[in-house]
């Protein structure tokens, strides 16, 4: 039910929104925060861990919840890197004791520091916390953080796949926009420049090389990144494309994962 | 008394061909349901095909129909385009659209004879266009020079004012590669594209073609390729595989001598003479029809051009069958030689010499009193019925297969259309075809008139 999805994706963005907001205000003042993710959901987990940081620091925690991955975002506003750590150390080792099959996954990092609290990168944090397959707590660095959020056009004709393609980029801090055919994705490509363009190879309108070409032949600044997703499997073709300036090749069915690989490289 | 019985066979035959697509009709509906077309549309193990698509003063519609084959759904396949000496801006439209230089020294494998080729252009930018440029020649001869160029062993004859879907190409290949040892031909869908909404070379919104003519061939065309098709395609006697969208071997179609240049029905020729290359050489072959993949072409839209059309095809179809006379009766043509020629001789060639006379026979009994009014009244609702019966059921098929047409006041047009057929159109049909032979017989041998429509004023007016 796309309708759902939507909606969950839009309330998602509005937490994060919402947390940068809030660590803009408090820009000047030192403020670790840290994300929580605990697998199959454990009742009553924000309370208890409210309770357990007020009583251990006795601090004014703040406890946020995106409630449509249960990710928990908290913020020890007054708080170093060293002192996030320490309590992320405490935490993680309070709900490891208390609750016998929790597996908390911690992501944190301190602002001002390294990098800046733009919805994309909290965006980014959480969900490389629930995706996380350590049990380590995670510092958060510069060069994890997409600076930017990256533009990708996703053009292919298979609404299910365009549908999927968009969710799994947003959730990672892209913005993306969908062309269904050829001629649509070059006059977007020309007014929205984006810096990657992922596409199939059989459009509509125009497709497969002559396609490359023109987007190679824009008169944008800087000429997108291209991975081509494709069921497209002759090797002619591929040597071709490779040789007509594509960064990549990627051929249905596709991996997820390796296709987010993928796309990051082309993005450092 | 023998028109009653002639139309009695008729029927019969008719209904039992029908009857064979009925039965056909579920294995064709799962099959292209359940095909994993986008899979195969990748694969490397798909054999490389040849698109020719000859064009004779096609300035309006070729590049909109280039770009269309350009975007297929289909691994490995070129494009060549034949200008046939065309008079107006063909070769020069197509080439400021694909900035097309004329390669320096073009490798041409074939031997077919063929009228000289002044050229070929290509642009290294769109690897998979070709374009010949030759002296007049006509339809055959444009095919058989695409045939001497073409690079792959699979080829396909396209008409220059037809838009094939995306699929339709890797569906006929996923016939062939069924059987690719015996298929030798396969012929596909063709539909009428008027009053469709057209974009992008590819059509968006099937509905019924808005003016008459085209409204009469639509139904015409569902009739001939679901009821008649589907079923010749079973006993493998189809007798013609339409010109505008065709999948052949290019070997048999060498061995064969090529199409044959100098007169219309060419397409029903290059069949033929495979039937007889294979039958006569003992060699197990296959010619299928392919309902799942479709082709869009423009009809004719005014009283003259189809009319033409019509004598034209009336022109062909006797000069095949004369040239052919030999296969029929002939044992050695099995299905051919016993079922389908005689049916194409006696109920499609002559079929307008026996209702003629037939009919002047019944007034003529009761004018003389011989015969009731009655069985006049009841041979002509017997016609008709049948007649009405046929196209309702072509509709049917059409319905459980493909469901093209989606507004259900398209049906309700298409079943009134199938009744109105009757009144008027039939029966110009009936003349054309007597025409054509007249043609025939004053060696009147011209292709006649053809106009194009621009796709985009097309959809425009639809």
């Amino acid at each position: 039910m796309p309708q759902s999805v939507t909606l969950q994706r839009e309330q998602k963005t509005d937490v994060y929104h919402n947390l940068g907001e809030r660590l803009k205000e408090t820009s000047r003042e030192l403020c670790g925060i840290m994300f929580l993710y605990c697998s199959g959901n454990p009742p009553q987990l924000e309370s208890r861990v409210r309770d357990f940081l007020q009583h251990e620091s006795g601090l004014e925690i703040e406890v946020l919840k995106d409630s449509s991955t249960q990710t928990l975002a908290i913020l020890l506003p007054g708080f170093t890197l060293d002192a996030t750590h320490y309590q992320a150390l405490l935490l993680k080792q309070y709900l490891q004791e208390t609750m016998e099959d929790a597996d908390p996954r911690i992501t944190l990092t301190v602002f001002p520091g390294q990098v800046d609290p733009t919805p994309g990168v909290l965006k980014q944090m959480s969900e490389s916390t629930r995706l996380s397959t350590s049990s380590d707590i995670h510092i958060f660095t510069k060069e994890e953080a997409i600076q930017e959020p990256g533009r990708i056009l996703i053009v292919d004709n298979d609404d299910t796949i365009r549908e999927f393609l968009t969710i799994r980029l947003k959730m990672q801090g892209f913005e993306t926009l969908e062309a269904l055919d050829g001629t649509s994705a070059l006059e977007l490509i020309e007014k929205w420049e984006p810096d990657l363009v992922l596409t199939e190879l059989n459009l509509y309108g125009i497709d497969g090389l002559p396609f490359i070409h023109q987007i190679q032949q824009l008169p944008v600044e800087n000429t997108p990144k291209i991975v081509v997703l494709t069921e497209q499997r002759v090797e002619r073709t591929i040597s071709q494309c490779f040789k007509n300036g594509v960064d990549d090749y990627v051929t249905k069915p596709f991996s997820p994962v390796e296709l987010d690989a993928r796309i990051h490289r082309c993005f450092h | 008394m023998v028109a009653i019985y002639y139309v009695m066979i008729v029927n019969i035959l008719y209904f039992a061909i029908m009857g064979l697509s009925y039965r056909n009709i579920s294995t064709i509906f799962r099959r292209s349901k359940y095909s994993s077309y986008n899979t195969l549309s990748g694969s490397e193990l798909v054999p490389s095909v040849s698109l020719l698509v000859p064009a004779y003063n096609e300035e309006l519609t070729i590049i909109e129909n280039v770009y269309c084959l350009m975007t297929l759904n289909y691994p490995n396949y070129e494009v060549i385009v034949i200008n046939d000496g065309s008079s107006d801006e063909t070769l020069s439209v197509l080439i400021s659209e694909f900035k097309l230089e004329k390669m320096s020294n073009p490798e041409i494998r074939g031997t077919i004879e063929t009228n000289d080729m002044r050229g070929i252009y290509h642009n290294p930018d769109y690897p998979q266009l070709f374009i010949i440029d030759k002296v007049n020649g006509g339809k055959a001869d444009s095919l058989n020079a695409g045939i001497n160029f073409s690079h792959y062993p699979l080829i396909s004859s396209i008409d220059a004012d037809s838009l094939l879907e995306k699929d339709a190409l890797i569906r006929m290949a996923r016939m062939y590669m069924e059987n690719p040892e015996e298929m030798v031909a396969i012929g596909g869908d063709v539909r009428i594209a008027n009053g469709c909404l057209i974009e992008n070379g590819a059509v968006k919104k099937v509905s019924l073609p808005r003016k008459i003519w085209p409204m009469f061939q639509s139904i015409e065309y569902l009739k001939a390729f679901l009821g008649g098709r589907i079923g010749w395609s079973h006993i493998n006697g189809l007798v013609i595989v339409s010109g505008a969208f065709g999948l052949f071997r290019k070997d048999y179609v060498i061995a064969v001598g090529g199409y044959r240049g100098g007169y219309p029905g060419e397409d029903m020729n290059i069949i033929i003479k495979l039937h007889r290359y294979m039958l006569s050489h003992k060699l197990p072959y296959k010619v299928a029809f392919c309902p799942e993949a479709v082709c869009w072409t423009q009809a004719p839209d005014s009283y003259k051009i189809i009319s033409n059309q019509r004598m034209r095809w009336g022109r062909g179809n006797l000069k095949n069958m004369i040239e052919n006379r030999g296969m029929l009766f002939n044992p050695k043509y099995k299905v051919m030689g016993m079922i389908t020629m005689p049916y194409n001789v006696l109920f499609e060639t002559f079929n307008p010499y026996f209702r003629i006379t037939g009919l002047l026979a019944l007034i003529g009994y009761t004018l003389l009193d011989m015969t009731h009014w009655r069985i006049l009244l009841t041979f002509f609702l017997l016609n008709f019925l049948s007649g009405y019966l046929l196209s309702v059921g072509a509709i049917i098929l059409e319905e459980i297969a493909f469901r093209r047409f989606k507004k259900l006041s398209d049906l309700w047009k298409m079943l009134l259309f199938s009744a109105l057929k009757f009144a008027g159109y039939h029966q110009l049909g009936v003349i054309w075809r007597v025409q054509g032979h007249i043609q025939y017989l004053r060696k009147n041998n011209s292709w006649g008139a053809m106009t194009r429509q621009s796709w985009k004023e097309e959809s425009k007016t639809a």
